[in-house]
């Protein structure tokens, strides 16, 4: 059999890497937002993409859980609420898989600056609180190339859960954990669900290098913070427009 | 036990009785192997190994000694066949989605199918099992570590056969079944060859070798998958029937099956 050519190779190829140190052999740069619902990532991470485009910088957006792939699987699983803590986790696994093969690598490789809203640590952190075994995921997720930065935005678990409460009428099922049976009042439910996702989340900011975000700061201040340590530690000179390093200060 | 934890080696089954089933490593979230009273039977081999002839056969040889019998297989779970089917269609998939959307589908099988039969006593007849996948996996060269992980809570089976044939049989009979070979079954992602043949050939003893290995590493018993259907039937039945306990094994197929026999 034919050996792969080594900028193929994912580290599904190869035994775990226990250094983790990451190992990058493309010319890419990966910027990752992470935290509970309503902590305030998502809005960070269109200002700071808004910001990169103007600039002219070559990004690309991608977001969790967002391929048609397994969309019709998800359905039906959640319609006849089928889904275990495995089958959940190892149908957002093979969506992802998709997304990383066809979009990700490819795009790391040819130099693009991609920024994530949520990664593999979203898994990390609602499958571990669903009972996944912890080395069971992170087996099943060494394949994905490790974020240069990973913004870790925080918020107390009442800002984050009100926030949520108070724009959606109804929360759902899988959405509100009800398939762990914690309560049976779903707001409730979801509460202590986000709970432990939060406690998953606090976890790894040593072990995976979080960029802790205070979520309850004003938005423009947050900004900020997230554009500076993105100039810092990434070389946009790489991915910008001729002759301009950086982008106009605001 | 807590999910997370992976037991040490021997520990775990201390409290079950002797020849209970057991996970490979983590225990399914929500599951004690030592509830599961059935017994898990699997058999392997490539297209045209004779597998599902031998299945069926089995299948009416147990009810009739009064055991009750589930089956499972590839791409038969409710939850993503219909979804491997079409991504099998398009052959646009990646192998690593590939790869994971068959761990679902397996899952999918042991938690609402296999479980339940087990624990009611049942015996499970396994049409394939992790291994063919794995197997696939692995000559597509994702490390066999990897893919052992992604099933370290499967359920070690009681007995896996192994129908071992030569590629060439498994063309020819393959072939004569319809008439045609197809692009996966000939590994035709993989660019080994653009004939045909050729491909199917190479792909199909690469996929040969790695079961090899899996034979070692899990206790496969090999059969030889090429000597007559009636042949490979009293094998599989001997060895079952002492697994099970079962006394005689006589056995000669309903009218409804009588033409394996001939």
């Amino acid at each position: 059999m034919e050996t792969p050519e080594p900028s193929e190779v994912l580290s599904a190829e190869r035994p775990a890497d226990t250094s983790r140190r990451p190992q990058r052999d493309y010319p890419g740069a990966l910027i990752v937002v992470e935290g509970i619902d309503g902590s305030g990532k998502s809005t960070q991470l269109y200002l700071l993409r808004r910001w990169l485009e103007v600039g002219g910088y070559r990004t690309h957006f991608t977001e969790w859980n967002s391929s048609p792939l397994v969309k019709s699987a998800t359905r039906r699983g959640k319609r006849r609420r089928l889904l275990t803590p495995t089958t959940f986790s190892l149908l957002h696994a093979a969506d992802f898989a998709d997304r990383c093969e066809r979009q990700i690598l490819p795009l790391l490789h040819g130099g693009y600056l991609v920024l994530a809203d949520r990664y593999i640590y979203t898994a990390f952190a609602r499958d571990v609180a669903r009972g996944c075994s912890p080395r069971w995921l992170r087996n099943l997720y060494r394949f994905a190339p490790i974020p240069n930065i990973t913004f870790y935005f925080r918020a107390p678990l009442d800002v984050a859960v009100n926030r949520i409460l108070a724009s959606r009428p109804k929360l759902k099922y899988y959405e509100a954990g009800v398939d762990l049976g914690l309560s049976l009042d779903r707001a409730e439910s979801f509460r202590i669900f986000q709970g432990k996702i939060l406690d998953e989340y606090d976890k790894m900011v040593h072990t995976d290098n979080f960029v802790l975000m205070d979520g309850t700061m004003p938005v423009n201040q947050l900004q900020r913070q997230m554009r500076t340590m993105v100039a810092e530690r990434v070389e946009l000179g790489q991915f910008g427009p001729k002759k301009q390093a950086e982008p106009a200060d605001e | 036990m807590t999910p997370g934890d992976t037991p040490p080696a021997g520990v775990a089954g201390a409290d079950r009785q002797e020849g209970a089933l057991r996970f490979y490593g983590t225990e399914l979230p929500g599951v004690s192997a030592g509830e599961l009273s059935g017994t898990l039977i699997v058999i392997e081999g490539t297209d045209g190994s004779g597998r599902s002839t031998q299945i069926e056969l089995l299948t009416e040889w147990l009810e009739a000694e009064g055991f009750a019998v589930q089956t499972m297989g590839l791409r038969r779970s409710f939850l993503v066949a219909k979804d491997i089917d079409a991504l099998l269609a398009a052959n646009t998939v990646t192998r690593l989605t590939l790869t994971l959307m068959y761990a679902t589908d397996f899952y999918d099988q042991l938690e609402h199918r296999i479980l339940p039969a087990l624990r009611s006593g049942m015996v499970v007849l396994a049409d394939r099992y992790f291994y063919t996948p794995v197997a696939r996996a692995a000559v597509r060269g994702i490390h066999r570590d990897y893919l052992l992980g992604i099933y370290s809570m499967a359920l070690r089976p009681d007995l896996t056969f192994w129908l071992n044939v030569r590629p060439e049989l498994a063309f020819e009979r393959e072939f004569r079944k319809s008439h045609a070979i197809s692009y996966w079954e000939a590994g035709r992602d993989m660019s080994l060859s653009n004939d045909l043949f050729q491909s199917f050939i190479r792909y199909q003893s690469a996929i040969r070798k790695e079961f090899e290995t899996l034979s070692k590493r899990h206790g496969f018993l090999e059969i030889d998958g090429e000597a007559s259907i009636p042949a490979v039937n009293r094998e599989l039945r001997k060895r079952i029937a002492a697994h099970l306990g079962i006394k005689s094994t006589r056995y000669a197929p309903s009218p409804a099956l009588a033409r394996y026999w001939r």
